[in-house]
């Protein structure tokens, strides 16, 4: 492969900027969880793309892949878990009509 | 033996898990596997003194992460002051632990009462043995956990909550004190560890202003921890938890933590003659005031709180005047004489489920161990010859004698006459005189064996403790725990004899007013009302601190409310307001053509105040978005910036 | 341009795309099948930079695991949750919900950023793509993962254990307590 580091990471910016107005603008929780998916997935090619370009005999990227990958499925296995006990509470899921945060 | 000093809070770490984890699995709550984790740390831990004495030290360290070129280390040192420390703490939390078998059998939250107090100890080792300001700051505040943990175990009590949240609280004023002071530290001497800071002083390359000022910084965190003038309101309301807990947090080991840490950072403040004196009036200021306030209150266990406060003056002042092993060996002997002191009275609240010492009087035929044991102690508290604390007191007012301090040596000397006054008062309305509660006094009996074998231990401790540090073995004490050389402090008759003096005319004035009745109580008060009330009310601190920082606290936040309501919202209003007038008066004019361009300028004003208010809606997105905002700006400031 | 830059290009574009779709697909199926395609060609992006192991944990973890996971999410929701009480129908402006939706500040934020990082991207100097890659990348993960990462991959399996543990948890609380 021949090409520039700059467009591996313009790929991943691109996906991480949809990641984060899908995030913004959902009002299912389900779908912020899918696009928090997207933006770690973006970050992974980021750490990747490094590992491929700078140092690639050492794979230390990699390492961090793995490790957000981890913790990514952790995520999803929680989140999805928070999301089933709002849904039987509130009969809904729509994040604008939680807002228990609030002061 | 030394090389395994590391095993010595983890033992009692291990008990935590275990007893949190699977306590309830085994009979007791594992309350026994907490005794023998400690009871092993303590064996272990009087190995470790012994190799000291025979010479060894120990320190090892690891690295723990780095920061590019800074490296954090964190490991364990072992030498004579940590040593003796190691042993003291262990014993008085192993003694602790025994006496709590009895003392909170059957309470609702037996497990978790364990489970804390060897945290706690594991905890207060780890803050003993760390080598490094970091660590040392870690276990700090895992002790200030526990203490808030153990103040507030019978949280079901509104008060117990409120005290606990308070001793939270106000040591947290001076830990941020001493969080900027490490700060400050690691800022000029590059490094974290006592051993290169010290160098780093040594060599000169961290002096002048800047030592003086991380200096006190780290004093104000002593002053939080040790409970001194003016953070020491806190210590008297921690009396609402179980007395074992006083005995070993609150008398003991945490409030010592604070005179360990100026012992332990030595290095900085003995430079720093700025940073010296402000130990040693904090420290006088405490010792006297506390000890005044000690004389009025009617609460046994009060009575001993603000006593533990002035005991730790007296230590700060020794500190401060340039008595570095005085100021050790009265934490020491004080730790000893002071748990016995509360274990007592803890034995005696047992007995007649009352802490008013009104209620009390005539005991000491119910319960002669506790009035013996308590009557050892209080004499080691008053400074009698040759018990512990005379050793120690005479010491602290050697150094203030010999380092010039007139004016300190006299505040110590009138303190010392109101400890022997106070202390005198209590054993004779507790043990003495006619019973004044019929009913309480005839329930009143003499607490279980695994009460009273703890207070025999530390009575007899109290009894032969002091001669550590005494002419019969050549001021062995001085010589073991010393500040860059030993420092051995010629004896003055002069300071000998006021010390001698002050418990006299202490305890004699006590026995005249309360034993004999020869003066009358009635006549002292009424001629010194004022000074009685002051002192009844502890000087209105509490109060002061109330109208001062709650109820200033309360005035900005409604200021600000305020300010938010009435202004932010004045002006989002006004501006939709004037838009709306605007829009219609224009539309009015011009309907066509300006409209779009007015429903423009309304949205505009409509979402910038949405925008505004929106600032706390309890919307994840919300937050989000103002992250992601922020990390834009951002990102534009640093690419093109410049 | 060799053949490989022509294919790497081609995945960047299908995963774009299917991320694209993600956001803006009307229906949570849909959305959650893309999520899957995004998922591969991730897979490809990392095969295409010499990632071998890491595509195949990324088919295995993502594409396998948590695509299945919302799915079944999804499938175990009914259309009400889903939906909600008040749909389209129910959001008015002087509704207090909808705090970001019908603000310009999510998009706007968004393609700042994606812009900024592009520009910034564009700006920096990158070394070459060095010639020879790593074959064996299992092994220097497996090497760097048990040596120099050990603690840090014994605490990422607790976290990931703990994560489980804790949404099992959660989901039964509710069955026992009803």
């Amino acid at each position: 492969m021949t090409l520039s580091l700059s467009v591996v990471l313009a790929v991943s910016a691109l996906m991480f900027g949809l990641g984060v107005y899908g995030a913004l603008t959902q009002r299912n929780a389900i779908r912020v969880l899918m696009c928090i998916e997207l933006v770690l997935n973006s970050v992974n090619i980021n750490l990747v793309a490094f590992s491929r370009y700078v140092g690639p005999d050492q794979a230390l990227g990699q390492v961090f892949t793995v490790f957000v990958m981890t913790v990514a499925a952790a995520e999803a296995a929680v989140g999805l878990a928070i999301i089933l006990m709002v849904a039987r509470r509130k009969a809904h899921i729509d994040i604008d009509q939680i807002n228990l945060l609030k002061w | 033996m030394a090389e395994l000093a590391w095993l010595v809070p983890v033992l009692p770490l291990a008990s935590f898990l275990f007893i949190s984890l699977a306590g309830h699995t085994v009979k007791g709550d594992g309350d026994r596997i907490g005794v023998a984790a400690v009871g092993a740390s303590l064996l272990l831990s009087l190995a470790i003194l012994i190799d000291v004495i025979g010479g060894a030290r120990v320190a090892a360290d690891m690295v723990w992460a780095f920061f590019g070129s800074i490296q954090l280390r964190m490991g364990y040192q072992v030498d004579p002051f940590t040593a003796t420390m190691l042993v003291m703490v262990t014993l008085i939390s192993f003694l602790v632990h025994i006496y709590s078998l009895g003392y909170m059998h059957g309470d609702v939250r037996y497990k978790r009462y364990y489970a804390i107090l060897s945290l706690f100890t594991a905890s207060m080792l780890g803050l003993v043995l760390a080598d490094n300001f970091l660590l040392l700051f870690i276990f700090w505040e895992l002790i200030g956990l526990c203490s808030f943990l153990l103040i507030g175990h019978w949280y079901e009590k509104q008060d117990v909550g409120y005290a606990a949240m308070k001793a939270f609280l106000t040591t947290r004023v001076g830990d941020v004190g001493m969080f900027i002071g490490i700060m400050l530290i690691f800022f000029h001497a590059r490094t974290f560890q006592f051993d290169g800071v010290a160098q780093a002083v040594a060599a000169g390359d961290f002096a002048g202003a800047a030592l003086a000022v991380a200096a006190v910084l780290i004093f104000a965190g002593a002053i939080g921890k040790s409970a001194q003038f003016p953070l020491h309101v806190w210590l008297p309301d921690a009396m609402a938890g179980p007395t074992s807990v006083s005995a070993l947090i609150h008398a003991a080991t945490l409030v010592a933590a604070g005179v360990y840490l100026v012992a332990r950072a030595y290095g900085i403040f003995a430079p720093s003659p700025t940073a010296l004196t402000t130990v040693a009036w904090v420290g006088g200021i405490t010792a006297i005031f506390a000890a005044s306030i000690a004389l009025v209150m009617e609460d046994i266990k009060k009575v001993l709180a603000y006593s533990t406060v002035s005991q730790l003056g007296f230590m700060m002042v020794a500190l401060g005047v340039g008595g570095y092993t005085a100021g050790i060996f009265h934490l020491l002997t004080h730790a000893v004489f002071k748990a016995l002191l509360f274990l007592a009275s803890g034995s005696v609240i047992h007995g007649v489920d009352t802490q008013n010492m009104h209620e009390m009087g005539g005991l000491y035929k119910k319960m002669p161990i506790t009035f013996w044991t308590w009557a050892i102690g209080s004499g080691a508290l008053a400074g009698i010859y040759p018990l512990a604390g005379f050793w120690s007191k005479d010491e602290i007012l050697l150094a203030a004698h010999e380092g010039g301090y007139t004016a300190l040596f006299w505040i110590l000397v009138i303190a010392a006459v109101f400890t022997a006054f106070y202390i005198t008062r209590a054993t004779i309305l507790t043990f003495f005189g006619k019973p004044r509660d019929k009913k309480r006094f005839d329930r009143a009996h003499e607490s279980p064996a695994t009460m009273t074998v703890p207070l025999i231990v530390l009575a007899a401790l109290a009894v032969v403790l002091g001669f550590a540090n005494s002419p019969h073995t050549g001021w062995w004490f001085s010589h073991f725990v010393y500040f860059d050389h030993p420092h051995e402090a010629a004896a003055s008759p002069f300071v000998l004899f006021w010390a001698t003096a002050s418990w006299v005319v202490g305890v004699g004035a006590a026995i005249l007013v309360y034993g004999l009745g020869v003066i009358s109580r009635r006549a002292v008060i009424d001629n010194l009302r004022p000074v009685w009330v002051l002192l009844k009310n502890k000087y209105y601190f509490d109060e002061l601190y109330h109208l001062v920082f709650v109820r200033g606290t309360v005035a900005i936040s409604r200021i600000v409310g305020w300010f938010d309501r009435v202004v932010i919202d004045g002006i989002v209003n006004l501006v939709g307001y004037g838009a709306a007038k605007l829009s219609r008066a224009t539309g009015e004019f011009d309907l066509d053509v300006i409209d779009g361009a007015v429903n423009g300028i309304a949205v505009l004003v409509r979402s910038g105040g949405a925008v505004l208010r929106r600032l706390q809606t309890g919307y994840v997105q919300s937050y989000v978005l103002a992250l992601f905002v922020t990390v834009v700006v951002g990102l534009l400031v640093f690419a093109f910036g410049g | 341009m060799t053949v490989t830059d022509w294919v790497f290009l081609a995945v960047a574009a299908v995963t774009l795309f299917s991320a694209y779709r993600v956001v803006v697909s009307r229906k949570i199926m849909h959305a959650a099948l893309w999520l899957g395609l995004t998922f591969f060609g991730v897979a490809g992006i990392f095969l295409l930079l010499g990632a071998d192991f890491l595509a195949a944990a990324q088919v295995l973890v993502y594409v396998g695991a948590v695509t299945t996971i919302i799915i079944f999410g999804i499938m175990l929701s009914t259309p009400e949750e889903l939906r909600g009480p008040s749909s389209d129908a129910g959001s008015d402006a002087d509704s207090p919900a909808a705090p970001t939706r019908r603000s310009f500040l999510p998009l706007l934020t968004a393609i700042g950023f994606a812009a900024v990082m592009v520009a910034l991207v564009n700006r920096g100097e990158w070394p070459s793509p060095p010639g020879s890659v790593a074959t064996d990348t299992p092994r220097l993960l497996g090497e760097a993962l048990f040596t120099r990462f050990v603690i840090p991959f014994e605490v990422a399996s607790v976290v990931l254990l703990v994560a489980l543990v804790g949404a099992i948890a959660l989901a039964l609380k509710e069955e026992s307590g009803q």
